[in-house]
């Protein structure tokens, strides 16, 4: 099973997941700062910037889905069956 | 028994702190049952879900916390005069605290060392933590993040809060204290 899966690594894809993983938890960082400066304005009354917050959260959110769900290495590629990649088929 | 001496063996011999990090802590993981290797196995696409669901955590509570902080400020609180239990025998330069207008709304009613009283809303405007009033200092003093307020108007001397404590309304009708009125007060910069 080891064996198979290293065979079945290609160069640049593990830094393509590196990549992935690293602007997930970057994005998550940035929400959390964005939870927090939301908690700050809300308890100080400056409701002006509480939607852009929100919005800005949101806009995280979509990106981190987006990276999940469509972002894939460009060496795989979409079947009815599922992603493969070139050299399985 | 056989574990206890294997331990015993690997503790008594040298180990190094990069090639030797799994014998090294053999002996406690032993006291611990689950299975470390299989603990270990985190494939990255499951780290990508959980930081999927993070991230989703993260939207849904600051988009909570707004919607609550909006719909709290248009909430419109009618509020009737109420009296301050035991404030006429309150010492001078001491406090006392009460809740107006509601239980959950928490005050602090300070006599000042010239008689006067002044009452404000507990929270701190910074992150809601309960001011209390320092006798040696004369002034409310956050024990958070070292904010501290005026006594006599509750607008912030120093520290991270953004602006002055919600002035509560006092009266004193036929020698008995009454809360009569809470304002909020605006942010420094207005915003």
């Amino acid at each position: 099973m080891e064996a198979d899966l290293k065979t079945r690594s290609k160069p640049g894809q593990a830094a393509v997941w590196q990549a992935r993983l690293i602007m997930l938890v970057m994005i998550n960082i940035a929400q959390l700062w964005i939870l927090a400066a939301t908690v700050d304005a809300a308890l100080a009354r400056h409701y002006s910037v509480l939607l852009p917050l929100v919005v800005a959260s949101g806009v995280c959110f979509l990106v981190t889905l987006s990276i999940i769900k469509w972002w894939r290495p460009t060496s795989r590629q979409k079947t009815s069956s599922g992603y493969v990649r070139g050299n399985d088929r | 028994m056989s574990s206890n001496l294997e331990a015993r063996a690997i503790m008594t011999r040298n180990l190094s702190d990069e090639s030797d990090v799994r014998a090294a802590t053999a002996p406690f993981q032993a006291e611990f049952p689950y299975e470390r290797d299989e603990e270990a196995q985190v494939t990255r696409r499951e780290f990508c879900n959980f930081l999927g669901l993070t991230s989703a955590a993260l939207f849904i509570g600051a988009a909570g916390f707004a919607t609550k902080a909006a719909l709290d400020a248009r909430e419109a609180v009618s509020l009737s005069p109420e009296h301050i239990a035991g404030a006429e025998t309150l010492a001078l330069n001491s406090s006392l605290n009460f809740s107006y207008p509601t239980e959950r709304d928490s005050a602090i009613l300070i006599r000042t060392a010239d008689g006067a009283y002044h009452a404000y809303g507990q929270k701190c405007t910074h992150l809601s933590c309960p001011v209390y009033y320092s006798r040696d200092h004369q002034r409310l003093e956050c024990p958070c993040h070292e904010g501290a307020f005026d006594v006599a108007t509750g607008d912030v001397l120093y520290g991270p809060p953004p602006r002055a404590l919600d002035v509560i309304e006092v009266e004193v009708r036929d020698g008995q204290v009454w809360a009569t009125g809470r304002n909020a007060s605006e942010p420094k910069d207005g915003g």
